[in-house]
């Protein structure tokens, strides 16, 4: 569960830097997009290898974390009976409790998400895609209200299921120092909210016409 | 006070268990939750019913055997401490309060308030011996510990094993509980012999009766031994050690 979650939150901040690279305008993305899928790690693998073994990884730690997650809740369910706790306040048991259902809106989300931007398959991707033109495709999709408004519920959700999974890390690795583990719940808090921000910067920008 | 208790009555092991209403008339802010139930059963004696079963040894929060729920929470509304040391101030005239065992499937309810816990013994059982010289009493100064050190493994040692972090809990996990036995037993060097064996055994027996941890830190609310949320982060930390280290020490 920690070992996979970081993997994805690793993933979840380069694809966001990668990402703001949007703001540089349509050459510079576009040209990033490019160079992930043909030239990255080449030609330490052959072109166009990298993006195939990165997908792989990708599905691999995900499929890995949903299944722990299932096999967890059902572990704790087990183990705690038919009498629940109750009486639970606050948001960091808001977040602890709310995991499993954060976690299946993010899982729709990318389902979404990869067939709208990565494939381009319709109705989940706009009329107007083309491959390989990541700046017009993002900026197109967005320019949808619906998609706009899921995408930012879906940022709000990962930055609960974020925040809570980088502090469940930093316990479950065994950080048993003051200093340690203080450092872990800021850097959890941190990049919670960079994510948060800085995701919602690009449909900001796309619905208020800075990006077009 | 005028009090409305709602308390889990329950005959034996097997059967069901339900809540019955009963009605404290003279309760005095001053009382602990356990006195409180004390008087409740002066009542239920005095009306030839059966009183209340409950668990109770030192109340002063040493042993570790009084806990019960109190409005779904261990122990009661006070963080971090007993059911012993909660006091009947804590509550409204009036109030309704409602009283059941300590919740979790390791932990099943004998009668009424009691539980067995058992489970939590079978942990410390798995942990087994720790081998230490038992000839002459060794001089003080044969065994370096520092000063920080002695107090950061007494700390730990504080745990009294009253299962109230298993109830906490939303998955029933006793990761607070085990993560204290094994922080204060690797902390001294006396016990370094068997420190990987000690932390595979006991997790291993730990997530065969709980649950495990999704760092909800509700136990550290209410342990009255104060332990700190840092001992789950100990099981981890501890059981990893050994899978790394490959061998007993």
């Amino acid at each position: 569960m920690a070992v996979t979650g970081t993997v994805l939150v690793v993933f979840a901040v380069v694809h966001l830097v990668g990402n703001l690279k949007i703001f540089l305008g349509p050459e510079q993305l576009d040209g990033y997009a490019h160079w992930l899928h043909e030239d990255l790690l080449a030609p330490l693998v052959p072109h166009g290898w990298f993006i195939w073994i990165f997908r792989a990884v990708m599905l691999a730690a995900l499929l890995a974390h949903v299944a722990a997650g299932v096999v967890l809740r059902r572990r704790a369910r087990v183990a705690r009976g038919p009498h629940r706790r109750q009486g639970l306040r606050g948001l960091r048991s808001f977040q602890a409790r709310s995991m499993l259902v954060t976690g299946t809106v993010l899982l729709l989300f990318v389902v979404f998400h990869v067939l709208d931007i990565t494939t381009g398959t319709r109705p989940a991707a706009t009329d107007a895609f083309v491959p390989g033109e990541a700046y017009a495709n993002i900026v197109s999709s967005f320019q949808r209200p619906a998609v706009a408004a899921f995408y930012v519920l879906a940022i709000g959700v990962l930055t609960l299921h974020l925040a809570h999974g980088l502090w469940s890390v930093v316990n479950d690795l065994g950080a048993t120092g003051r200093r340690l583990r203080a450092t872990g719940a800021a850097v959890a808090g941190v990049v919670g909210l960079l994510v948060l921000v800085g995701n919602l910067l690009i449909p900001v920008a796309v619905l208020t016409g800075v990006v077009a | 006070m005028r009090l409305t208790l709602e308390v889990w009555r329950q005959p034996d092991a097997t059967s069901a268990g339900a809540f019955e209403t009963y009605v404290v008339s003279d309760a005095t802010a001053e009382m602990t939750l356990l006195e409180l139930l004390d008087r409740l059963n002066d009542q239920l004696v005095e009306e030839g019913r059966e009183p209340v079963a409950f668990e109770s040894d030192c109340r002063e929060g040493i042993c570790g055997c009084c806990g019960v729920n109190v409005d779904g929470r261990p122990h009661g509304p006070q963080a971090n401490t007993p059911s012993c040391e909660q006091h009947v101030r804590s509550f409204a005239d009036g109030d309704h309060v409602v009283l059941e065992p300590l919740r979790s499937a390791a932990f099943p309810v004998l009668k009424d308030l009691v539980v067995d816990r058992s489970a939590l013994d079978r942990v410390i059982q798995a942990g087994g011996h720790v081998a230490v010289d038992a000839g002459t009493a060794p001089d003080a100064d044969s065994t370096r510990i520092d000063h920080a050190t002695a107090e950061m493994a007494l700390d730990f040692a504080a745990c009294i094993g009253c299962g109230a972090c298993v109830a906490a809990c939303p998955n029933g996990s006793a990761s607070l509980f085990t993560g204290a036995k094994l922080t204060h037993l690797a902390s001294l060097p006396q016990t370094r012999a068997e420190r990987g064996r000690r932390a595979v055994a006991m997790v291993d027996q730990m997530e065969h009766d709980f649950g495990p941890c999704s760092t909800y830190g509700e136990c550290a609310v209410v342990c009255p031994a104060g332990i700190p949320l840092s001992a789950i982060a100990a099981v981890g930390k501890e059981r990893m050690r050994a899978f790394l280290r490959g061998r007993a020490t």
